[in-house]
């Protein structure tokens, strides 16, 4: 237990808290518009996939970023097409697009490879880390600034970039106000479906980088399953944040803290319960506050009479 | 005038069910058709190989047994799912009942409860079935008092039951022969044998048509049928009109777990030896919610549908015995363009209406 606290175990959590981080703004900036975007498992998948194809055909770890992210914008560019152009709703998409994803993923993943297990014979650059140039030579701020994997940076810099889009600018305000009251956005003018769409775009980017973090940052190869759950996590901490952005950030570094300390504690008999801990964290609390608000409105009513 | 014209058997596209047949069928030639552009791109001979893919299930009275089976776990995923949908709730809990029901089923299967080969499945088939229903009532209960959002719930409680299942075997029922994590071969008499043995025909085939047309018959001719139908289509209409909302929740929520329960019952009892939480139920009950989409929520369509998917993917899997340049996930083409196709409201829909509109022309003039 002595070495739980020391500057490298803060390193493991920031690295397994980065796809979490990913995958909770990619919910949340779906969710800001009203839309539930439930297929952020499938587009890391296949972001993570496709990364690593993309890096492998042109030798270039940028441009198999770039290539992973063009797939999750594509993927999130049908969930709209199909729940919005098609009508179809967007919960059975997201469904449809996880479960057809996974299979896909095999099936691409073989048409390359020939084999079905992972990319380990696909030559691909990755994405490596990055040292801050002056911080890096500071005893302690250096090795807890510098020297992470690049998506890293990445993440909080999309995560600050993406609450001041919402909160600080006129575009955010709308978008915001779609998810609010879609009818009254609409009274006032605003192109509802339009935002909508820009919505699950900036979803589709997030949630592809957090898998090609996944399979060209943290890891050196695409493994079947890489994802493991961690799509449902974003959605998990979105849904214990209620529409909060500090929340939704904390509940994100929770979860990946928690990760870390099951890995490093590794409780011998409870381990298996101790990893679905978050999943349980927000079933608690979404009963939590529909029971607050229950109690609200019947409170409100009293009121009123 | 109208009298006749009830009377008169329909068959023109503007029918609703003739429509969402023509929907169908135009959504499945599409699907085929994108499956066939893939072939031509990985396989060196795609005619053959499209060929086996609609026919290669036909080969073999063994190919056509295993769709048979493979049919039930799946139909019984697809009738939860539809009767949910069909009643309004967005809960995905299916995927969770079938490991749970599935650990309880197993556990009775490991155990010499009986000597009867009879009553040793059937206690193994109730336990899952209760288990599925009991589990199912959760978020049903939090929906309907709370309104708390059954979709994430149930999706919490999916993970959360696939640790509870994996902690209960690692810890009390390890196989000692094999280094999964899953539990012993279940006994000889717990293991459902077959009544047809060239076509795989089990007692759970059986009671799967027994529980299509009964819940075929159920929604349509019965009061609570009836009352699932409107609480669906119009939950405030349903709630003015007198119905107990919160029992019909607590109702269709407790069936539709039951009949995944005695899906996994179904799956793990006729296809599996042991059971491994990580992998012996794994995607049946979001399969399940797909092809509920598939079937519009209709018992005999899920029912259909079901069979349609299996019998392609037992094709697929002759063809990768044969030409191992498709692997069999190909099938996951289909089954995805076909039902995001199906479940679009919209798909068509301008063409049903010019007909409707030059229909409706012709009889002015």
């Amino acid at each position: 237990m002595s070495n739980l606290f020391t500057l490298e175990f803060i390193t493991v959590i920031i690295r397994l808290t980065t796809p979490i981080l990913f995958a909770s703004l990619a919910s949340f900036a779906a969710a800001v518009t009203g839309i539930g975007n439930i297929a952020i498992e499938g587009i890391m998948t296949m972001s993570a996939l496709f990364g690593i194809i993309g890096s492998n055909l042109t030798q270039s770890a940028v441009l198999g970023t770039l290539i992973g992210v063009l797939i999750g914008v594509v993927i999130a560019m049908s969930i709209a097409f199909f729940s919005m152009r098609l009508g179809a709703n967007a919960v059975l998409v997201g469904i449809a697009m996880n479960t057809f994803s996974s299979s896909l993923a095999l099936f691409i993943l073989y048409q390359f490879t020939g084999e079905k297990g992972s990319s380990a014979s696909l030559l691909a650059p990755t994405l490596g880390s990055w040292n801050i140039p002056v911080i890096k030579d500071i005893p302690i701020l250096g090795t807890l600034l510098s020297g992470h994997l690049v998506l890293v940076y990445v993440s909080v810099i999309l995560a600050l970039l993406f609450y001041i889009l919402t909160y600080k600018t006129p575009l955010g305000m709308r978008m915001r106000a779609c998810g609010l009251n879609p009818d009254a956005a609409k009274t006032a003018g605003i192109n509802v479906q339009r935002l909508q769409v820009l919505s699950l775009i900036f979803s589709g980017i997030f949630a592809a980088l957090g898998g090609i973090y996944l399979s060209m940052n943290y890891g050196k190869i695409y493994v079947n399953g890489i994802v493991a759950g961690q799509g449902w996590m974003g959605i998990a901490a979105n849904g214990v944040a209620n529409g909060s952005y500090g929340l939704l950030l904390i509940a994100a570094l929770v979860f990946g803290a928690f990760r870390a300390f099951a890995i490093k504690v590794n409780i011998p008999r409870f381990g298996d319960l101790v990893g679905a801990v978050p999943y349980f964290a927000v079933f608690v609390t979404i009963i939590a506050l529909a029971i607050i608000n229950t109690i609200k409105v019947k409170k409100g009513n009293v009121a009123e009479q | 005038m109208t009298d006749k014209k009830a009377k008169k058997l329909d068959l023109s596209i503007t029918n609703e069910t003739v429509f969402s047949f023509v929907k169908t069928f135009i959504a499945i030639l599409i699907a085929l058709a994108i499956t066939f552009v893939v072939l031509c791109v990985v396989s060196k001979n795609p005619v053959n190989a499209f060929i086996t893919i609609l026919t290669g299930a036909l080969r073999k009275t063994r190919y056509i047994g295993l769709v048979l089976e493979r049919t039930v776990p799946y139909t019984f995923a697809g009738l939860a799912c539809g009767l949910l949908f069909k009643a309004g709730f967005f809960n995905l809990g299916a995927e969770g009942i079938f490991v749970m029901s599935g650990l309880i089923i197993s556990i009775v299967a490991i155990n010499p409860i009986t000597t009867s080969p009879i009553l040793h499945p059937l206690i193994a088939i109730v336990c899952g079935a209760l288990v599925g229903g009991v589990l199912m009532l959760i978020p049903a209960y939090f929906k309907a008092k709370f309104n708390a959002n059954e979709l994430v719930i149930s999706l919490m409680l999916n993970s959360i039951y696939v640790a509870i299942a994996t902690y209960v075997v690692r810890n009390y029922f390890l196989s000692q022969s094999t280094s999964l994590i899953a539990t012993p071969t279940f006994l000889e008499t717990a293991t459902i044998g077959y009544i047809i043995d060239k076509y795989h025909v089990s007692i759970m085939f059986i009671l799967m048509l027994i529980a299509v047309i009964g819940l075929q018959f159920v929604l349509k001719k019965t009061k609570f049928g009836y009352q699932v139908r409107l609480a669906g289509t119009n939950p405030n209409f349903a709630e003015y009109s007198g119905i107990d909302s919160f029992k019909l929740a607590m109702k269709t929520n407790f069936i539709a777990g039951m009949l995944a329960g005695i899906g996994s019952a179904a799956q793990i009892l006729t296809q599996a030896s042991n059971f491994q939480p990580s992998t012996t139920v794994t995607n049946i009950g979001f399969t399940g919610s797909l092809l509920a989409m598939l079937g519009r929520n209709n018992p005999i369509g899920i029912l259909v549908s079901t069979f349609f998917i299996k019998y392609l993917e037992q094709g697929t899997s002759v063809l990768y015995y044969n030409d191992t340049s498709v692997p069999s996930e190909i099938i996951a083409i289909v089954q995805g363009v076909v039902v995001l196709l199906v479940s679009s409201q919209y798909f068509l829909k301008k063409f049903r209406e010019k007909k409707l509109l030059q229909e409706g022309l012709n009889e002015h003039e």
